[in-house]
């Protein structure tokens, strides 16, 4: 009788343990594909937003016309009217586009002046290795609040990084002749206006030939 | 006069007195009970170590500022363990804390302690360091370690060169500063193939152990030209280590915070640069949310990154007491 009451209470839980089981056994190489499934890749949300947000925004950047003869006459109005900037401190962005004629080429920059009777460095497009947030930050098309993570966030900036440094700066240096002029679309950071503004020194996301 | 309509009168007479005397008293007891101040609200800062002076002055500076704006604050110590982390969140739920300002220990393990506060209906704001969540806390004010980290890496390779060995020293591998510090560093760095990081490890943001770390390191790697160090309580820890074995003219130092003792360093070239973040404005701001908070406002953006800036020989003396002059 005693054995008879053992065995139902052994079955009944050996029933609640497979209806409610208390783990879940997952073979290693399972487990491991599942997490690299759900890690962000930096890599791939770059290029699908490139192409798919970025390019198409590109006719929303102020054009350099405006907004250079604009800063040279109020810095400060400039900044209130045309630049956006992200949380608490002095650093600000522009995003702008605009025609210019290349005064100057040197390893890290391609000099433009915007002016067609003027031949100082206005614009200055950075052509060395691209570092920091500009790109990410410059346009208001990502927001720090849509990534728990800030290091997700923060490897947007080496991806699209990446993208200027493999698909767009190539085809600058070709176009980047002394007397050549350039159309260009890009993201400038200003940290310190006493050297950014003069010239302002443009990441590109888009250059052609004029 | 009748002899009991006088008796009347004076019974009268005590009666209106005794009156009189109950409705002084009822007013005096009343004004005494009206002048007494309603007791003040409290906020809570539980900061994730006092044994770092730059985390003082980020807890002294929202207690001060909560108090300041009209609240009782009390400063709790979670000395970097999210277990005590746990407990100053349940001491502070039970006690009728009308909100949090708060510096984690870890971004992923400090996230169910803020999901307790806010069940409990506390709103908590993370200062300074992250969690991995955007719907646990109200808002954040995060240093932007990783643009900051940037910058110091641009003006590691323009003032170290591009060649050469050097070590690192990591935060708590908990925290997303490290990561964020490490990486923004590395972003630059790494794109230099002659600048050869031949150690990294963790000192945990703790000066003694960076003194520790970094004497081992410089016993196994003695020819290193530069050391880059996630804070600068690590910092400090590895110049003593470097004055010791009489190397503090020969290797550049590297920290990050804007502590005093670092932004003196760099004043007197013993230290090359360090990244200003700003403990006093995150703390201030996060008292005046939770203010608002308390006042009724409700939308807050979740997270606030705070500009870093850096600090070298050229602009020293624009920094100090944890901020620009």
């Amino acid at each position: 009788m005693r054995a008879a009451r053992w065995l139902i209470a052994v079955a009944i839980a050996v029933g609640l343990c497979w209806r409610f089981p208390l783990f879940h056994a997952i073979p290693l190489k399972t487990a491991v594909a599942e997490k690299a499934a759900a890690a962000f890749d930096p890599a791939e949300f770059a290029g699908t937003f490139w192409t798919n947000q970025l390019l198409p925004s590109l006719t929303k950047a102020v054009n350099s016309e405006t907004l250079l003869p604009a800063i040279q006459a109020d810095a400060a109005a400039a900044k209130t009217n045309y630049s956006r900037s992200v949380g608490m401190g002095g650093s600000y962005f522009y995003f702008l586009s605009g025609t210019g004629r290349v005064v100057a080429v040197s390893d890290d920059e391609v000099s433009l002046a915007i002016n067609d009777s003027s031949t100082n460095k206005e614009v200055a497009l950075q052509t060395g290795l691209v570092f920091g947030n500009a790109l990410r930050d410059g346009t208001g098309l990502l927001n720090v609040n849509d990534y728990p993570n800030s290091q997700d966030f923060n490897a947007i900036s080496e991806a699209l990084n990446h993208i200027v440094e493999t698909r767009v700066l190539p085809q600058l240096h070709n176009q980047a002749k002394v007397g050549a002029k350039i159309y260009f679309t890009g993201c400038a950071e200003v940290d310190d206006e006493s050297s950014d503004l003069k010239p302002l020194k443009v990441i590109p996301i888009q250059t052609e030939p004029r | 006069m009748h002899t009991t309509q006088m008796k009347i009168m004076k019974s009268n007479w005590l009666k209106m007195a005794l009156a009189c005397l109950v409705t002084m008293a009822a007013m005096l007891f009343t004004q005494g009970a009206l002048a007494q101040p309603a007791p003040k609200q409290k906020i809570a800062v539980i900061i994730s170590t006092l044994n770092n002076p730059w985390f003082v002055v980020l807890g002294e500076t929202a207690k001060a500022r909560a108090v300041e704006l009209g609240y009782d604050a009390t400063i709790f110590d979670s000395q970097n363990d999210t277990a005590k982390e746990a407990a100053n969140f349940e001491n502070v739920i039970a006690s009728g804390y009308k909100a949090i300002l708060f510096n984690p220990t870890d971004a992923n393990g400090s996230i169910a302690n803020v999901l307790k506060a806010k069940a409990a209906g506390i709103p908590v704001f993370c200062i300074d360091r992250e969690i991995n969540s955007t719907n646990a806390a109200t808002a954040q004010m995060l240093s932007d370690s990783y643009s900051g980290c940037v910058k110091l890496g641009q003006y590691f390779v323009k003032t170290v060169g591009k060649e050469g060995e050097y070590a690192e020293l990591l935060g708590i591998v908990g925290d997303n500063n490290t990561w964020n510090r490490s990486k923004g560093f590395h972003s630059v760095v790494d794109r230099y193939p002659g600048l050869k990081m031949v150690a990294q490890q963790s000192a945990e943001f703790d000066r003694a152990k960076g003194l520790e770390v970094m004497e081992s390191i410089l016993q196994a790697h003695p020819d290193i030209k530069a050391i880059f160090c996630g804070n600068d309580a690590m910092a400090l820890g590895a110049y003593q280590a470097l004055v010791t074995a009489g190397k503090a003219d020969q290797v550049k130092l590297f920290g990050f915070d804007g502590a005093d003792d670092a932004v003196k360093l760099i004043a007197e070239g013993k230290m090359a640069a360090t990244g200003m973040q700003f403990p006093k404005t995150m703390a201030r701001q996060s008292a005046e949310f939770a203010d608002a908070y308390i006042k009724g406002k409700r939308d807050f953006p979740q997270k606030v990154p705070v500009l870093v800036e850096l600090v070298t020989k050229d602009n020293v003396d624009k920094y100090g007491d944890y901020g620009k002059k």
